[in-house]
């Protein structure tokens, strides 16, 4: 096992679903990640929040067991659950020790099969969601990030964020019925299932299967991705809140490229070198060098559901030096896009994401979302241990090529705090 | 389940073994009483190291309030053999090897830290002993870096949370330093001389004040030799370390703090004075406070959040060298009183004073702290991190012996802590109230 950090194994699941399982040298730890097809992208917009509301309910009870038989159930376990819903797909997250892994994957499976959200649960989740959606208002990075995807997408891409005031509505009008029919076309479809930790490859398997078995098929299917229409130009948009003492700011474009284009991994490595570390070039200078930031980073968003993303720098600046900084900071991306795209910057950045990598799957977590996002973005799973193999694989035309593809000069803004 | 594989105990000449507890062997290096504790993991390709030093925003004082996390970030200026001169700096030779490079910052403590893929170990361990001592420490690093820190507090100021707890903190400490945050009032980020940080850094960065924790896959024998070899050559503190003697005065009476800011947020925060980490009250607070508001099925999450009067709530157990804090966070759902969200959970409280925990709840907690310690070990840096704060309460072996405490905690335990801290006088009550926009 010493030479194969990634123990993984891959098994198919009736009804077409993956399974992966990594027996690792964990101890006490089982760490699960799964899901299923169904999510907001799935649901016009108007019914976009049904979901989020009904995946925070999954556990609060079914028709044979009311939400406290449940939830201490798992508790008296130590077993920490959670549900979501994000993208095309709902999605669960356990911990468990090893003796207790049938019974998490049998209350996973009973959940996405039987919750009856009763109507209190109901009424108390969408109070929850408002309380919460009201917080986000005077979130300042939160603003600024939502604002982003409004400049950047057609509100039919998934990737656009509705107006707060647009999801309030929604959650207000969500009745009991809602829930129920969207639980209803949850199933096996497009199952993906990750176990690792401190488990036998065999019983884990058997576990899995004997829960998901019981899970019916569901009429969920991933719907073709709707491309972004929108034309790119450059749009700033600022969200005053008052008393804050820093301000988020987030430059973006879109762009025609998701995780199956060729240009994917070059445009990782290539937003990695502006800004994937405190070594890349946008801290080397807005940070250490004028001082301007506590932090700057530039990611690709947007891509985990298999959508075509975005391109798009994160930093934070005192009220009283933003003009200055956002100058600055253009200069700079504008410099790393004329003067950095060198052999060696190249070489030492595919370094830095190879070892980040092996470093980051030394982690039981870390490992089980690696596999997870290797079954729904629809990679084999040798995915797993060739991918720093392909990061180095990238050539200095590939980064250009890339470089391409990201407007430069047309990276919209959105900005919030007390200008 | 699988075994523990503890390998055997390496010995080199230069380092004196102290003890071993479930495979952390813990040595002291002859020349200057460096502490230092390996966890050798032969399965492992990464490899972790630690250098936590016994300072922290206690230790500070009117006027250089946040020193010791300004310091932290001047530490990564370079030092006399790794700098921008020599093309060495921390990042170039380690960050972009894909080493995880970090330090932080806490009342008691600061740690430096780099997650490496093992071959990568020895320049890490040549780069902290150098730092150790040979840091550089400018004035036209403070000049750049101050408005970075700067900037930082004013990220933690947008946190409706951040905001409240500070008050909190300031209110219910006057006299001891926990009053401040760790990050230091806003004048004294700005203005704080340099010759106060080098007073500082002499002060307190000496390897008599340190323990370096090596974890993951490294063979012990040459790791040990290399740190002999580099930390080595590091005298002992010339002078005896600046003592902190403040005590806090008893509390006669409940405190209450209100924060009032534009938003939309609403927070509640209840904070009860507690002991330190090594009295022998905290395993029975630990288990109080998970069984507070750890999961859907405690206390507070079922009488505040399943009642959609609050939509988050936690509690925290601090554990830190002196007495310290328990305290309960409530997030308001919409358009709910501060005061109605307070008589709840001043009910629980007296609930729990009154009539006790069950053995179910208790049950229930000692589980999830099960998980939590097999937590501890899932990587080197949750090892290394888990360490860290054990080392700053004053004694690493309590990583060992807290869970056996833990386990030994009865309902009555708990019973009998809620009663002597959940004290109404011992309290200080915070109101985050959101502002009409």
């Amino acid at each position: 096992m010493k030479n194969e950090h990634v123990p993984a194994q891959e098994f198919p699941m009736a009804g077409g679903g993956r399974l992966f399982i990594a027996s690792t040298y964990a101890h006490d730890v089982v760490v699960v990640e799964g899901s299923v097809l169904g999510g907001p992208t799935m649901l016009p917009a108007p019914l976009d929040v049904i979901p989020g509301l009904a995946a925070e309910l999954l556990d609060a009870g079914t028709p044979k067991k009311k939400k406290s038989v449940i939830r201490e159930a798992l508790a008296g376990r130590g077993i920490s659950l959670a549900f979501s819903s994000s993208g095309d797909r709902t999605f669960f997250s356990g911990r468990c020790f090893p003796e207790d892994l049938s019974f998490l994957l049998g209350t996973i499976s009973e959940s996405l099969n039987e919750a009856s959200f009763p109507e209190a649960e109901v009424k108390n989740i969408k109070a929850r969601a408002l309380g919460e959606l009201a917080e986000e208002k005077s979130d300042t990075r939160a603003q600024a990030e939502r604002a982003l995807t409004e400049l950047l997408y057609d509100p039919l891409h998934e990737n656009y964020v509705r107006p707060i005031k647009d999801q309030e509505k929604s959650i207000v009008t969500t009745r009991r019925l809602h829930l129920q029919n969207f639980r209803k076309i949850l199933g096996r479809g497009g199952l993906v299932l990750a176990i690792v930790g401190d488990i036998e490859t065999d019983s884990a398997r058997a576990a899995a299967e004997k829960a998901f078995n019981k899970l019916g098929e569901g009429t969920m299917s991933a719907p073709a991705k709707h491309m972004n229409k929108k034309i790119q130009s450059t749009e700033e948009k600022l969200i005053p809140i008052a008393d804050k003492a820093n301000i988020d700011v987030v430059l973006g474009a879109s762009l025609p490229l998701s995780v199956h284009h060729q240009l994917y991994h070059p445009t990782k490595v290539l937003t990695d070198m502006l800004g994937g570390g405190f070594s890349a070039h946008l801290m080397q200078t807005i940070r250490e060098r004028d001082g301007l930031t506590y932090g700057v980073s530039a990611t690709l968003a947007g891509l985990s559901t298999g959508a075509d993303g975005y391109f798009k720098i994160w930093a934070t600046f005192s009220p009283q030096r933003y003009e200055e900084s956002i100058a600055k900071l253009r200069i700079e991306v504008d410099i790393f896009f004329s003067r950095g795209l060198t052999e060696t910057a190249l070489t030492k950045r595919q370094e830095e994401i190879a070892g980040s990598y092996l470093v980051a799957l030394a982690t039981t977590a870390n490992l089980a979302a690696s596999l997870h996002a290797i079954g729904t973005l629809g990679f084999d799973l040798s995915y797993l241990t060739e991918y720093p193999n392909i990061i180095r694989a990238v050539s200095l035309e590939d980064i250009k090529s890339a470089a391409e593809l990201i407007p430069r000069h047309k990276l919209s803004l959105a900005a919030s705090g007390t200008f | 389940m699988h075994s523990l594989d503890i390998p055997s105990l390496p010995v080199v000449t230069g380092a004196s073994f102290v003890r071993s507890l479930e495979g952390i062997h813990e040595y002291r290096l002859d020349a200057n009483g460096l502490q230092i504790l390996l966890a050798p993991d032969p399965n492992a390709l990464v490899a972790g190291i630690m250098v936590t030093y016994r300072v922290g925003s206690r230790n500070e004082a009117i006027g250089y309030t946040g020193a010791t996390h300004l310091l932290e970030h001047l530490m990564f200026k370079g030092s006399d053999n790794f700098n921008k001169e020599k093309g060495g700096t921390i990042w170039e030779l380690l960050e972009t090897k894909g080493a995880l490079v970090n330090a932080t910052t806490w009342n008691d403590r600061t740690n430096y830290f780099e997650v490496v893929p093992q071959e990568h170990l020895p320049v890490a361990i040549t780069l902290e002993a150098d730092r150790m001592r040979r840091a550089f420490l400018k004035e036209e690093d403070r000049l750049s870096e101050m408005p970075v820190v700067r900037n930082e507090f004013e990220r933690g100021e947008n946190l409706p949370m951040e905001a409240l707890d500070k008050q909190l903190w300031a209110l219910a400490y006057q006299a001891h330093p926990y009053h401040h945050s760790t990050i230091g009032w806003r004048s004294d980020i700005e203005q704080v001389p340099i010759a106060r940080l080098k007073k500082f850094y002499d002060d307190f960065y000496h390897p008599d004040n340190a323990t370096i924790s090596i974890v993951g896959g490294f063979d012990a024998v040459s790791t040990l030799a290399a740190i002999v070899k580099e930390f080595g050559v590091h005298g002992k503190a010339p002078v005896a370390f600046p003592a902190m003697y403040t005590e806090e005065p008893r509390q006669e009476g409940e405190r209450r703090a209100v924060v009032k800011r534009v938003g939309h947020t609403n927070m509640i925060a209840f904070a009860h004075k507690i002991p330190g980490a090594t009295d022998a009250d905290l395993p029975a607070l630990l288990l109080l406070s998970l069984i507070l508001s750890d999961g859907k099925t405690s206390r507070l999450y079922r009488a505040l959040v399943d009642r959609a009067i609050a939509t988050d709530v936690s509690t925290q157990c601090y554990q830190f060298r002196d007495p310290s804090l328990l305290i309960s966070y409530i997030t308001l759902a919409p358009r709910v009183k501060h005061e109605v969200v307070e008589k709840s959970i001043k009910q629980e409280f007296k609930k729990i004073i009154a009539q006790g925990v069950t053995a179910l709840e208790l049950t229930r907690a000692k589980r999830s702290l099960r998980a939590y310690i097999a937590s501890r070990r899932d990587g080197p840096y949750a090892l290394l991190s888990s360490l860290n704060e054990e080392i700053a309460t004053g004694d690493w072996t309590r990583f060992v012996t807290l869970p056996q405490a833990l386990a030994r905690v009865t309902v009555k335990d708990v019973q009998k802590v809620a009663k002597k801290y959940l004290v109404d006088d011992q309290s200080t009550v915070g109101y985050f109230i959101g502002m009409p926009v």
